[in-house]
């Protein structure tokens, strides 16, 4: 990483750290759910941008995870020092279920997550009598680590802060090693790579196993924040605003999908505060991202500097 | 007396597709160090013939002998890691990755550590070597950083030797190297091709007759799926039999 | 015990005659066109709203039907044309867009119709309930509906498997190039093949919402059902939207009856046993 990158970087992180000191509540609280779907986008893109595979269904992985934290907590008083790893494990579980859909590619892997995420939507909006239904499970508690305990939402802030950063240093990790690599030529060549040697389908099952207990974690973040759950967490819609957070932001890069979180999160939010048919204004957005800006900010970011270096342009496909 | 296993030994190979045999009753034997061309006119199943000893396809009856183990079964990758490499016909390189990336992707193809999560791969000093060494042997080392989409077609060919000399193979299936290339560019193949090691088993699909015959030590000719000559390039180039196939009209 | 299975047969059957009508139309768009447009779910809602409009203004559920067809005929040629034309065979692109769509029509007719469940008003003649032999009494309406769903089915098949016009689109789903260099008007067969998944869709919307109800979120449900009998029976595949129908119809009615909190949980039994079994469906081919 290189000097002035490294800067660019420093500088974005002090003011993350100071925004709950200068800004209200309001803004922590949303620059908070910007940094958890930030990591959710992340686990998408793992999956999108590095293996080139569309899943819809990380929702589903978000919300068992919040789900088991909730009903741990709430219901049986388990402390979150069981809490948390259990709903890792049990978001994790869950991918090392769907992760069968890895026998399939293109269109069929596409509708086959979407049909999984709505098992698990279904479940929690009818089988009320575990998950509460539509009221879903409130009065989750703030975490709590033996002597440590987060009493608010400023504190909160900081630890989600600290989570996002470590986990992007992780995932910075993951994406430069051979496996990483070994995703990028499967997306670019699958049969070139099970001629090379690879077993594709379990590089694949993998990386998307990977992808499914980073979005557990961030379904974590996503419940001690909220401090309830409810079936939204694990709607069809979620995890397609994941996808398109990744793509407006730049899939394949790190920064992208939290970029993507703040565009989408932050439209959402101004829009829907004069207008009511905010949903439909996030289709247009769906719609635009597609057909104007399929490589995202990131990728615009490059297209200008290429441009100005007159360098010769990368191209711009959906990836 | 017992002799050396033979580097591919096929026997009644046969592959249908709906009603109709690509490959029919194909039966052949290349011996180690040898360097096997196999000829025949567009459609004579020779590319499906590769596809079925490689993997890439499954026979629908006969069997598949590596170096005297039966691989008719077994999973294209785990050949590979066995000792088997190919070129594709229409040239298959990572075209969204640079030149290096391709090769070092060639290189661990068959190493365990293609697994690792924890480190760079610019951590693996050996395996970036190689991938050099890879890309120097075919004479695209200059460029390693770039991207392959920068590459002219006959530079992509290069790389597409490079990949399959990447993973050490023991036999090295070409699918028409020369194909598209230029007068100079195919006699570089044809030197590179023709200065590898006799450990190195070389069967080779190829059009150009010059090429063929300047580098084989034995020619199967197939057409219509059926082997119907196998010898020396003498012997074939003199049949009439083939020179029908090729000219005439059967 | 067996009364209640027996209905369920007949739920199940019903279920499946609307499920055809609308996994019939996506499975055919992609086939032919390569196209995976996820905002059928929402033309079919919009066509039940429309038809709904039509319906009470007019008293007439035939109109209502041709209208909601209609409607999204229309709706649907435009989204072709400005929209999804743009995206090429790139399927990603093409379920964002379509996805965007469907949340743009949903928003809308939430708009306009608002967010309470709307029923269809079933004209008088289909009404009523019919009287089985073991004293099960059941409504008129599912009967007709799968009546319906057997002609449209068999008019569909005769039309694919039996026409000059179904030959070329069959051969359209097996090698697009070839068909487009005998001469045929491909744009014109694409188009064609489009208005009528569009119809048939719009037509579901108001034929569904006579007996299973209209309000937001009703065009996500029908979706993922409809995705499933696409998945279980091979996309681009007719024959394997009926039977997948069929399939998911009967999986879904017996899963509600014995299951009721784990009904999409029971769809998920098949697939995932396609998956590990044959991954391209029932009689789908590459995609």
């Amino acid at each position: 990483m290189n000097g002035p990158r490294l800067l660019v970087l420093g500088a974005g992180l002090g003011l993350a750290v100071l925004l709950p000191h200068v800004a209200g509540p309001f803004w922590m609280t949303l620059v908070t759910q910007m940094y958890i779907f930030g990591l959710l986008a992340l686990s998408v893109d793992l999956l999108l941008g590095h293996a080139g595979l569309f899943s819809l269904c990380h929702a589903s992985f978000f919300a068992v995870s919040a789900y088991t934290v909730a009903i741990l907590q709430v219901r049986h008083d388990v402390p979150t020092a069981l809490a948390v790893p259990a709903a890792i494990l049990a978001g994790t579980v869950l991918a090392l279920l769907f992760g069968l859909a890895v026998r399939t590619r293109g269109v069929y892997f596409i509708l086959i997550t979407i049909a999984f995420g709505f098992v698990v939507w279904g479940l929690a909006h009818r089988w009320s009598s575990f998950t509460g239904g539509d009221n879903g499970i409130t009065s989750v508690p703030f975490p709590a680590l033996g002597p440590f305990r987060i009493q608010s939402t400023f504190e909160y802030y900081h630890l989600v802060l600290a989570v996002v950063v470590l986990c992007a240093i992780g995932y910075r990790t993951l994406i430069a090693s051979p496996f990483g690599l070994t995703l990028r030529g499967i997306k670019a060549s699958e049969s070139r790579m099970r001629s090379l040697g690879y077993h594709t389908d379990l590089h694949l099952y993998t990386a998307f196993v990977v992808s499914g207990a980073l979005a557990s974690l961030a379904g974590v973040l996503y419940v001690y924040h909220n401090r309830f759950v409810n079936p939204v967490a694990a709607a069809f819609q979620i995890s397609v605003e994941a996808a398109l957070m990744a793509i407006v932001g730049g899939s394949g890069t790190i920064l992208g999908p939290f970029l993507g979180s703040v565009v989408i999160l932050g439209l959402r939010n101004w829009v829907s505060s004069f207008f009511e048919l905010w949903a439909a204004v996030m289709g247009a957005v769906f719609i635009a991202a597609v057909l104007w800006a399929p490589e995202g900010l990131v990728g615009l970011a490059r297209r200008a500097r290429a441009v100005a270096r007159r360098a010769p342009e990368p191209e711009t496909t959906v990836p | 007396m017992s002799a050396a296993p033979a580097a591919i030994e096929v026997a009644e190979l046969t592959r249908e597709f709906g009603g109709l045999r690509a490959v029919d009753q194909v039966s052949l034997r290349v011996a180690s160090g040898e360097r096997r061309v196999l000829i025949g006119p567009n459609g004579a199943g020779k590319t499906t013939l590769f596809h079925c000893i490689t993997g890439t396809l499954r026979p629908s009856a006969g069997r598949v002998v590596f170096f005297g183990r039966e691989v008719t079964r077994l999973a294209e990758h785990r050949r590979t890691v066995l000792g088997m490499g190919r070129t594709f016909q229409i040239t298959n390189v990572f075209a969204d990755l640079s030149l290096l990336e391709n090769l070092v992707l060639a290189v661990m193809g068959t190493d365990r550590r293609k697994w690792v999560m924890h480190r760079s791969v610019s951590g693996f000093a050996g395996a970036c070597d190689r991938a050099r060494q890879g890309l120097d042997r075919v004479g695209l080392i200059h460029r390693a950083e770039d991207p392959v989409k920068l590459l002219s077609y006959g530079e992509r060919r290069q790389l597409e030797l490079a990949l399959a000399l990447g993973s050490n193979p023991r036999v090295l299936f070409l699918d028409e190297p020369c194909s598209g290339l230029s007068p100079s560019e195919r006699q570089r193949v044809s030197r590179t091709i023709g200065h590898l090691p006799r450990q190195i088993t070389v069967f080779m699909i190829e059009h150009d007759m010059d090429v063929a015959l300047g580098l084989a030590d034995r020619v199967t000719v197939l057409h219509r799926g059926r082997v119907i000559l196998e010898g020396t390039p003498g012997e074939v180039q003199t049949n009439p039999e083939v020179r029908d196939v090729y000219f005439g009209h059967v | 015990m067996t009364t209640g299975a027996i209905l369920q047969a007949i739920n199940g059957t019903s279920l499946a005659a609307l499920l055809f009508l609308l996994a019939s139309g996506f499975t055919l768009s992609f086939g032919l066109m390569r196209v995976v447009n996820m905002a059928h779910g929402a033309y079919y809602l919009l066509g039940g709203y429309i038809g709904l409009s039509i319906a009470e203004r007019t008293g007439s559920f035939t109109l209502a039907i041709l209208g909601g067809g209609a409607g999204i005929v229309v709706l649907g040629f435009l989204v072709d044309r400005f929209l999804i034309r743009h995206t090429g065979e790139n399927h990603l692109a093409q379920v964002l867009l379509t996805v965007g769509v469907a949340f743009v029509i949903g928003d809308v007719a939430l708009h306009i119709w608002g967010g309470d469940t709307l029923m269809v008003p079933t004209p008088a003649v289909l009404r009523g309930a019919v009287e089985l032999p073991g004293g099960i009494v059941y409504p008129r309406y599912r009967f007709v509906l799968i009546l319906f769903g057997v002609v449209v089915g068999a008019a569909l098949w005769l039309l694919y498997r039996k026409t000059a016009l179904g030959a070329v689109v069959r051969a359209g789903v097996d090698d697009r190039e070839q068909v487009s260099a005998t001469g045929i008007n491909v744009d014109r067969l694409f188009v064609l093949v489009s208005a009528l998944a569009s119809f048939l869709a719009g037509t579901a919307g108001v034929v569904g919402g006579a007996f299973l109800a209209l309000y937001p979120g009703a065009e996500w449900e029908i979706l993922v059902v409809a995705l499933v009998v696409v998945i279980i029976g091979g996309l681009g595949s007719l024959e394997g939207a009926m039977l997948g129908a069929v399939i998911v119809g009967l999986l879904d009615a017996y899963g509600r009856w014995l299951l009721p909190e784990f009904s999409y949980f029971v769809l998920f039994g098949p697939m995932a046993v396609l998956l590990l079994l044959r991954p391209r469906g029932i009689f789908g081919r590459e995609g």
